[in-house]
């Protein structure tokens, strides 16, 4: 369908189009124009990625600045999916405009799973692919194999200096898949040659890490140029991902690794004094001339490139006492054996990096200058010595990068030693956290350097909690409701058992047999009623396997059993795919079946459980975060000092969040249907932090029950969704034609003037939604927002 | 500064054969030793790791007595337990107890080794003694190259002298360094000392505001939440007397979100006082001088002019945007003449050109001129480039 947002003209790969869609395409567009950044919250199951695509590329095709799309999702198959969404919106275009238009598209993923190299391929773990494909792979290899040296080189990335290196690969959209069997034709390397056609590409489809990790973004995405479009999708957890990135634990096996490996710098050092004491030479010269190694520009295998971010980088020569290689190597050793002191102390220790400088000043002469240009020297030295098994080098190059972390910032980070694992261990097994406390600090340069940053998900409530905590100012900020013809998904918070007594699973009351039983009951009701698969989400490992136990011990899963197979998601991810497998053929088979998983586990995230495989979703307890961790503790800290987000207001929005991701699940589309409760006393005081298109069709009445009443409710619900609903019914008010779209614009049009009028400051999205929301009648739940503000919340 | 290290160009340090084994340094049979036990580590880390548990002298072993405390004397860095410290040096000095070592050691000296590594222990050890001599700064320096190259000196000496390479030599430039700059050397270790202190307090205070702010964070939700449920009694004894539920509800709330608002309206500015007074504190009392090192700058390098002053001005005539003649507007519009990048104003910036560069030349006076200088054979260059100067100097001077 092919229709006009003002003076835009945007093809939709679809007949119909859902009226939110048409909401969130108006405010991309009105965000691509302003040129600042935006977030954006569209119902999960509603088609963001596909009105996203299209209304980009349409912008892209139409005006002459032909803006570059970078779209950032968090998972391998998200890649994918975007991927090929693209790839039949541009099938589509094609075929509308009856030409194929120049353009190239194209996902990159880490090497694990892009390369074709028969042996290195076959290796399990993402690091050790990385440092094999770069020891087949660096430029000083080549150089040997030129010189008639005996080594080996990887054919496939040999192979791609054959070719023109502007078209490596012909335009078009290229799935991951498609690549692999493209290399695997023309014996290239797909990874490479997504890598390397990046600068030519109209769209780029990547993980976050390539953007937001500054050890990948240097080397990666330093050509992307400044009025490209960058989005981030499923960013509910953008700030966690940020924080991971500038992060580092050290244990004292690392350390010792670390140790052996500058022992072994050391060996090569003397060995290549005997050998080829001309090349130790030049790279000393240079050094001290301050330049920068011209080639490191060009190699794109570099062992690894510094970890502070671009523009917190020092550009001056490398500080005289580490400019010899063996001074060096001593340096390093003589900071990872006060690392290993460190280790010793058995209590715990959080403490800034200033005064962590401080004390190694005090005790080895290390001063803050040399160990900034950590990173650096190591990839000068590494590249010197031309080594090939760098692998092994992996844990000198970490301590490498704390070095220059800790000696870069002095605020947002905290390092914290932790002699024990847990507070009953007794054998001490100390890690040391360095960690980052300021999300904000990984993503500036990706907002300072691009124009337009979009952040987009399903559930990104509350949605001024990311400008504050990211810190970046935005032009648009909009949560959409879902428009529906009929009540398709049922959210309800109980709060009460049968018995009247209250349901919750704060710590006082948690071992409580009273609330294990009135839990174990909504179970059991919910697992008669349900049709199909039922999730259920605990707030952690520890407590699901406390109830689980309790449960069987007063009979619950025996009656649970009679309905349903019963699975558990486990930490070790083999185990719970063979469950979700399990799961899905018991739900396709008509058995049912159970799922019992946790809110913060693999499954909460990216696994969807449409249709039959999840009809009810619950939540058992509110899934806050395990408050006696030091680093949240750290973070909350400094999340209330700089930028005055309170303790109880962070952690309750980290845990709805994680409550809005479980909810999501069950709902992946308009034709869905399915029942989300939420089983806590607290939820009742929250409701105002779940995403907008749940709470709002939360209503007041299902907002307080005990579990007979839920099940009451939910018994009517699912009888009113057995009825037929013919999709016909839909159509023009959740979903759209062009002729409804037209009806619809044509109104805004002639309603535009007078809102004009107003001076009143209504988005336009906003109003298509408000419109959209006349033609429904039930779900109309004022939302007062000053209620929101006013919810103040009690001991959690 | 005086040029201490071997020049740059030679990073591969020359061996010294006989490794210090004459009367300037002890540290050379001791880096044997150390040389040694680095072999017998690299060998077998296991037996290495039993050898740490077990003192050399008594054979005691910390498998046995858990308490058993190791002992070093940076003398020669052998280790021994506490037990033997005492029996063997309490009544004073006496010969180091491991075999082939026999160096005279004294109990005071003795103390817990730091480092696991004892390599790495010694270093420091001499690291401490160098740092205390080569204390020049950054801003002692006049550039970045010169401090950089400093800091390599200052590294080869340390190296030198903890791998026993040259030891005699390096004592020597050691010393001579030290007497040359012991003014220097003393000022930058006050400033040194000054600086670490400040640097503590500084840290005393910071800990101490972070610790009230976290209370206050504290004490403000104990606040909230008292306040709260007085708000939700007092809801309650409007129902009992029998208020529309709905407005004391709305009531209450509005209450308890202005008390809110007020609290951090308050918070803030208290937040800005303190701002202010801290800024105001750093201006006066931690302040410290740095970098008042005399220092010769550079002269700012003049622009170059290459014409010795002379500008070419047109200042007979201004070149227009625009002329209206029929030649020049053709060729404008011309697609043919305009599609090879051919620009029409240059045709009559150069048709100006010509025109004028006659005027303020006068012939007749250069010829004269000429002919005088002509008699002097030798002056006929510079005087052509005298009048070449005057011809343009016409134009300039107009
Ligand atoms: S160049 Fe490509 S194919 Fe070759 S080892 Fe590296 S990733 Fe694998
Ligand atoms: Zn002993
Ligand atoms: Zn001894």
């Amino acid at each position: 369908m092919k229709f006009m947002i003002e003076d835009l003209p945007v093809l939709f790969p679809y007949p119909r189009i859902y009226p939110e869609q048409y909401a969130y395409m108006c405010d991309l567009k009105r965000t691509l124009d302003a040129g600042g950044h935006c977030v954006l919250e569209m119902p999960s199951g509603t088609g963001k990625t596909v009105s996203l695509l299209s209304l980009i590329v349409a912008y892209q095709q139409f005006y002459p600045e032909h803006r570059k799309l970078i779209y950032c999702s968090r998972t391998m198959s998200e890649i994918e999916k975007a991927l090929a969404e693209l790839k039949a919106l541009m099938k589509y275009r094609a075929d509308q405009l009856g030409e194929v238009e120049d353009f190239r598209g194209l996902g990159l993923t880490s090497r694990k799973n892009l390369c074709l190299h028969p042996s290195v391929k076959r290796e399990k773990s993402g690091s050790v692919v990385d440092a094999r494909c770069r020891s087949l792979t660096a430029g000083f290899v080549k150089e040997q194999k030129d010189r008639g040296e005996d080594v080996d080189l990887c054919i496939y990335h040999d192979n791609l200096d054959l070719l023109e290196p502007h078209n490596l690969i012909p335009p078009g959209v290229w799935t991951l898949d498609g690549m692999l069997r493209y290399g695997e034709q023309q014996k290239q390397c797909p990874y490479f040659t997504a890598r390397r056609m990046m600068p030519f590409c109209n769209v780029i489809i990547y993980s976050y890490h390539y953007l937001l990790d500054p050890k990948i973004a240097e080397r990666v995405s330093r050509e992307l140029s400044k009025d490209c479009i960058v989005v981030f999708d499923e960013a509910h957890n953008i700030d966690n991902v940020c924080i991971e990135s500038l992060s580092i634990d050290l244990t004292e096996e690392s350390l010792r690794r670390a140790g052996r490996g500058a022992a072994n710098l050391e060996r090569k050092i003397t060995e290549m004094k005997d050998t080829d004491a001309q090349k130790l030479q030049n790279e000393y010269a240079k050094l001290v001339e301050g330049l920068r190694d011209a080639d490191q520009a060009r190699d794109e295998e570099a062992f690894m490139s510094n970890p502070a971010l671009p523009d917190d980088l020092l550009k001056e020569a490398i500080p005289g006492n580490i400019r010899r290689a063996e001074h060096f190597t001593a340096f390093l050793k003589r900071f990872i054996e006060y690392l290993k002191t460190r280790m010793k102390v058995l209590h715990v220790i959080s403490e800034t990096p200033p005064s962590f400088l401080a004390h190694l000043k005090e005790l080895t002469f290390i001063e803050k200058k040399p160990l900034r240009f950590c990173a650096e020297r190591l990839t000068s030295l590494v590249r010197t010595l031309e080594l090939t098994n760098i692998e092994d080098y992996q844990p000198l190059q970490e301590v490498a990068s704390f070095a220059t972390l800790v000696a870069t910032y002095e605020t947002g980070f905290l390092l914290i030693l932790e002699p024990f694992e847990s507070d009953t261990a007794s054998v001490a097994n100390p890690v040391l956290h360095f960690t980052c406390l300021d999300a904000a600090i990984a993503i500036k340069p990706v907002f300072d350097r691009f124009s337009s940053v979009i952040i987009t998900s399903g559930t990104i409530s509350p949605l001024e909690m990311y400008p504050k905590m990211l810190g970046f100012n935005c032009v648009v900020q909009e949560s959409y409701a879902m428009t529906l013809a009929r009540r398709s998904f049922m959210p309800m918070i109980v709060t009460r058992g049968s018995d009247q007594s209250q349901m919750s699973t704060g710590f006082q009351t948690r071992d409580d047999p009273q609330v294990v039983r009135n839990y174990g009951n909504l179970l059991i009701e919910f697992s008669k009623l349900t049709p199909d698969g039922i999730v259920v989400f605990f707030p952690s490992y520890l407590y699901m396997e406390r109830v689980i136990s309790a449960w069987q011990s007063m009979g619950i899963l025996d009656s649970v059993w009679k309905s349903k197979l019963i699975l558990v998601e486990t930490p070790d991810s083999q185990e719970t795919s063979l469950a979700l497998e399990t799961y899905r053929t018991a739900c396709s088979n008509g058995r049912g079946a159970m799922l019992l998983c946790v809110a913060r586990g693999k499954v909460s995230e990216g696994i969807d459980f449409d249709h039959h495989y999840g009809r009810t979703v619950l939540c058992i307890g509110v899934p806050f975060q395990y408050t006696e961790s030091r680093i949240l503790k750290a973070r909350l800290e400094f999340l209330r000092e700089t930028y005055r987000i309170r303790e109880n207001d962070f952690l309750s929005f980290d845990a709805m969040r994680h409550c809005a991701q479980c909810l999501g699940r069950v709902l992946r589309g308009k034709d869905d249907y399915g029942i989300m409760v939420m089983a806590d006393k607290r939820f009742a005081k929250k409701r105002s932090q779940l995403p907008k298109w749940i709470s709002s069709a939360l209503l007041e009445s299902d907002s307080q029950m005990s579990v007979d009443q839920a099940v009451a409710s939910a018994k009517k619900f699912l009888k009113t969704m057995s009825k037929p609903f013919p999709a016909k019914m839909q159509e023009g008010i959740s979903t759209w034609s062009y002729e409804d779209l037209r009806k619809h614009q044509k109104k805004m049009e002639a309603e535009k003037p007078r809102m004009d009028e107003d001076g009143e400051e209504i988005s336009y999205g906003q109003r298509v939604l408000a419109q959209a929301r006349e033609m429904e009648d039930e779900m109309d739940v004022d939302e007062d927002m000053d209620a929101a503000m006013m919810e103040v919340e009690v001991g959690r | 500064m005086s040029r201490l290290a071997q020049p740059k160009t030679s990073p591969v340090i020359k061996r010294d054969g006989r490794m210090g084994g004459g009367a300037g340094g002890p540290d050379g049979e001791l880096h044997n030793d150390i040389r040694r036990m680095n072999l017998d580590q690299t060998q077998s880390t296991n037996a290495d790791l039993v050898a740490t548990e077990i003192c050399p002298v008594c054979k005691s072993s910390r498998y046995l007595n858990a308490s058993l405390r190791f002992l070093v004397n940076p003398e020669c860095y052998h280790k021994m337990c506490e037990s033997c410290v005492d029996r063997i040096f309490s009544h004073g000095p006496a010969p180091c107890p491991i075999p082939k070592c026999g160096r005279t050691l004294r109990k005071h000296r003795f103390r817990e080794q730091t480092f696991e590594d004892l390599r790495v222990e010694r270093e420091v050890d001499i690291r401490k003694r160098v740092a205390a001599v080569f204390n020049k700064r950054e801003e002692d320096f006049e550039n970045l190259r010169d401090y950089n190259d400093h800091l390599n000196d200052v590294e080869d000496i340390t190296f030198n002298l903890i791998e026993g390479i040259d030891v005699e030599e390096t004592e020597k430039r050691f010393e001579a360094y030290k007497q040359a700059n012991s003014r220097e050397i003393e000022e930058n270790a006050q400033m040194a000392a000054h600086e670490k202190q400040s640097f503590t307090q500084q840290q005393k205070v910071e800990r101490h505001q972070a610790k009230q702010r976290r209370e206050a964070a504290r004490r403000e939700e104990e606040e909230e939440r008292r306040e709260a449920e007085e708000n939700r009694k007092d809801v309650l004894k409007r129902l009992a007397s029998g208020a529309d539920a709905d407005t004391v509800a709305k009531e209450g709330q509005r209450v308890q979100l202005r008390k809110r608002m007020d609290r951090q309206a308050a918070a803030e500015r208290q937040r800005q006082l303190q701002a202010a007074e801290d800024a105001r504190n750093n201006g006066s009392s931690n302040f410290v001088i740095k970098g008042l090192k005399a220092k010769t700058k550079a002269e700012p390098e003049e622009p170059i002019d290459p014409f010795g002053g002379l500008r070419f001005v047109d200042s007979y005539y201004s070149l227009q945007d625009d002329y209206v003649w029929e030649g020049i507007q053709e060729a404008k519009k011309d697609v043919r003449q305009t599609a090879g990048g051919y620009d029409v104003m240059d045709y009559a910036r150069r048709s100006l050109v010509a025109a004028f560069s006659g005027l303020g030349v006068f012939v007749a006076d250069e010829v004269t001129q000429r002919d005088q200088v002509g008699q002097d054979a030798e002056a006929v260059g510079t005087a052509r480039a005298d009048i070449g100067v005057k011809d343009i100097g016409m134009v300039d001077a107009a």
